[in-house]
């Protein structure tokens, strides 16, 4: 399929390289449509940010993206290919990666085994009875550590990590796996300052190589993130563009404070 | 130990960060393996140990195996199967086709002295063309493996693609057990029905020589499925069973299919159960669908509970000891089992790792310092003991002499054994020696009256938890519970 014939009739064709893109994506729990997205894109290499108050749908995009909702109607498309209908396996061997909104890794492996596990074409059965790391994939998980501040916790069970250590390693789970496009569900939730700080360093460290969508509560740390931001209420896109406009918009002022 | 590291056979279950407890384990090991393969067959032949006592130990060796199973598919990937002990049995009746023709002696008319004798009592006068294979042992060997190995991959397919777990596999497999058993029953399987099958080779469990080569045949397997396993829980694939068992969803995220995951582990654990159900049929010399209930299933579950979930020696210990209890209380008291099967679950609530938990807290105060020379001193005086005692040198004076209804010579001993491993292992090893001494005694043949045991265990378990208390730092509890056990002392 090729890419041009992604673009929706209304929109003019941008030369933007596109790696997600969504069209009239409905998701619908008991009737309730929790989800409906004319037409949502994201650039490659963009971090891209999703707010908006509670129940406006934040997660349930995730969810939608990375296959865990299936979709009422419309359509997924994800780096060329439509995703639309793909379990979770599929979708995260294809590039999409994924951080929940609670870090609990695997409560009782250590740290390393845990990031061992998120590397990227090691899931067959049979191969994993007699796969032996390399040591070159042993640096590589070492640096993936090391990056995120982990690498003295290597061997430490991941259940005994505190929540910051734990939202560190979901993202050095995420960064081993080198997904093309990653979905960083509510990064600085639980974390105190410093280390809120300390994650939105790391993600604008990572901006420029890595397709990211954000979703956060934390204004400060949106504001810090500085990026184009999609406002969602009531599962409908409601405006975007950089923080500083959005934060002058009267419909998402009325949004987050009305009613 | 030296002499392990000569060979290539290694088992990384034993394999730990800290030297001093990779030590120990392996000493531990050596010790185990040296008791298996030498100690007891060489009293065996002595005359020491009586062939049914050895038997009893090949059977429950037996158990042992399909425990290892059952570990691998509740133990690591936290699925409960409640039909183990369809696919131990599946592997058994194969073999028990197979030992039915080779014995036939359906009747005394000689046309039909080729069939078995059940056939006869059914009014079956031919033999089924689908019995005939059977008669080779190698079609028999293949069928026991294959049978419980599909019907597990086909059932696991089918359940896990479609994302059923928890409770809701428990109840499946539960219910695939009870119309097992229900088929197996009729008649009209032409399986012996409600009798199963037996009237095998009759020396297979009668003499000596068949008794010792079964048990050495069975101690051999367990080793290697054991070995077997460790590698496999150990590999990649093993902490990716172990990462079903924490967080499947996000395991599915993550690139894996958890569910063909499960399948896998849930095949291998019916493979190793119908490999046990095959070296259990010539041992016990009958196999009916009794043994397939969904009891023996929650059975099993309760061996590897008992023992420690997630670690394959707590399977076979648990195995070891659960039987070799059953088998000691049941002597003289048999409608007390069930309430002290009910007990051993809630002592599972006390001690979700149960004895493998036990044995870690130990081997962290070997890491901090505590003596195991010392321990391992305390278990040789007390197994000294017993063998001494049973050898008749001791006097009897003890029969008379009852402390809190445990013969008092019982008590010299406990203390003995305790005074010398005093110390930061005494809390840990006390319950653990009980229980070794436990397991012992009974597999050979040394209990004393089963009362005494039930009593001992009491006394034993109300130890164990009184040091759990401490350890979680409960003091007020353990408090009022060391109270009750000096009082459960006291009392005659």
């Amino acid at each position: 399929m090729s890419r041009s014939t992604l673009q929706p009739d209304t929109e003019p064709v941008t030369s933007v390289d596109h790696i997600l893109a969504l069209e009239n994506t409905t998701a619908v729990f008991d009737g309730f449509k929790a989800l409906d997205i004319e037409h949502l894109e994201i650039a490659r290499d963009e971090l891209r940010v999703v707010i908006g108050p509670n129940g406006a749908g934040k997660t349930t995009l995730c969810d939608v993206i990375s296959g865990k909702t299936r979709l009422a109607g419309g359509r997924v498309v994800f780096d060329g290919t439509d995703i639309t209908g793909w379990s979770e396996f599929q979708i995260a061997r294809r590039g999409v990666g994924r951080k929940f909104q609670t870090p609990k890794g695997f409560g009782s492996l250590t740290v390393y085994e845990n990031v061992d596990l998120a590397l990227p074409g090691s899931h067959g059965i049979l191969d994993n009875i007699w796969r032996r790391p390399s040591l070159k994939v042993k640096n590589s998980i070492f640096e993936v550590l090391e990056s995120v501040g982990l690498a003295y916790s290597a061997g430490m069970k991941a259940e005994n990590l505190g929540h910051g250590q734990r939202q560190a390693l979901e993202i050095a789970m995420l960064l081993i796996s080198k997904p093309q496009l990653l979905l960083v569900d509510e990064p600085a939730a639980g974390l105190s300052d410093t280390e809120a700080f300390g994650t939105a360093e790391l993600l604008l460290r990572l901006k420029g190589h890595h397709t990211m969508l954000v979703i956060e509560h934390d204004m400060d740390f949106v504001r810090h993130l500085d990026a184009e931001v999609t406002v969602l209420n009531e599962g409908k896109v409601l405006a975007q563009g950089p923080m500083r406009e959005i934060q002058q918009n009267p419909e998402v002022i009325e949004a987050y404070l009305g009613r | 130990m030296n002499l392990l590291g000569r060979f290539t056979f290694k088992f990384p279950s034993i394999a730990s960060p800290y030297p001093e407890v990779e030590r120990f384990r392996e000493r531990a090991l050596v010790f185990i393996l040296l008791a298996a393969f030498v100690v007891l067959p060489v009293m065996n032949l002595l005359g020491v140990i009586e062939p049914h006592d050895l038997n009893r130990i090949g059977r429950y060796l037996c158990f042992a195996i399909a425990a290892v199973g059952l570990d691998l598919i509740w133990g690591f990937t936290g699925t409960l199967s409640l039909c183990h002990a369809l696919f131990f049995c599946l592997g058994g009746y194969a073999m028990a086709m197979h030992l039915s023709l080779a014995a036939g002696g359906g009747d005394v008319r000689p046309e039909y002295n080729n069939i078995p004798q059940f056939f006869f009592f059914n009014n079956v006068e031919s033999l089924p063309s689908w019995w005939a294979p059977f008669s080779s042992l190698p079609i028999a060997l293949i069928a026991a493996l294959l049978v419980p190995t599909l019907v597990a991959l086909l059932l696991g397919f089918f359940i896990f693609r479609n994302r059923v777990r928890g409770v809701y596999f428990a109840i499946i497999t539960q219910a695939l057990a009870w119309g097992a058993f229900l088929a197996f029953s009729r008649n009209e399987m032409l399986l012996g029905g409600t009798n199963g099958l037996t009237n095998f080779y009759k020396p297979l469990n009668t003499t000596n020589g068949w008794i010792l080569g079964l048990y050495l045949l069975t101690v051999t397997t367990l080793t290697l499925v054991f070995w077997a396993c460790s590698h496999l829980t150990r590999s990649r694939l093993g902490r990716v069973l172990i990462a079903v068992r924490d967080n499947e969803t996000r395991l599915y995220f993550t690139g894996y299919r958890a569910d063909l995951y499960k399948v896998f582990a849930f095949g291998v654990a019916a493979l190793i159960g119908g490999v046990a159900g095959v070296l259990y049929v010539p041992q016990n010399g009958i196999i009916t669908p009794n043994v397939m209930r969904v009891e023996d299933s929650i059975g099993m579950v309760i061996w590897v509970a008992v023992g420690g979930r997630g670690k394959l020696w707590g399977a076979v210990f648990g195995a070891l000891l659960v039987n070799f209890m059953y088998s000691a209380l049941t002597t003289d008291m048999p409608g007390a089992w069930p309430f002290i099967q009910g007990g051993m679950f809630l002592a599972v609530l006390f001690f979700p790792n149960g004895i493998a938990g036990l044995w870690e807290r130990l081997e962290d105060e070997v890491r901090s310092g505590g003596r195991v020379g010392r321990l391992l001193l305390g278990v040789a005086f007390t197994e000294g003991f017993l063998i001494v005692d049973k050898l008749g040198f001791l006097p009897d004076a003890g029969s008379n002499l009852l402390v809190a209804g445990v013969e008092v010579q019982y008590l010299i001993m406990l203390g003995g054994a305790a005074a010398i491993c005093w110390g930061r292992v005494a809390h840990t090893a006390i319950p653990l020696c009980g229980l070794g001494w436990l397991i012992v005694t009974e597999a050979l043949g040394m209990m004393p009256s089963s009362l005494d045991v039930l009593k001992y265990l009491v006394v034993l378990w109300t130890f164990a938890v009184y040091i759990y208390l401490r350890w979680a730092d409960r003091t007020k509890h353990a408090e009022g519970l060391g109270l009750g056990a000096r009082i459960l002392m006291a009392w005659k």
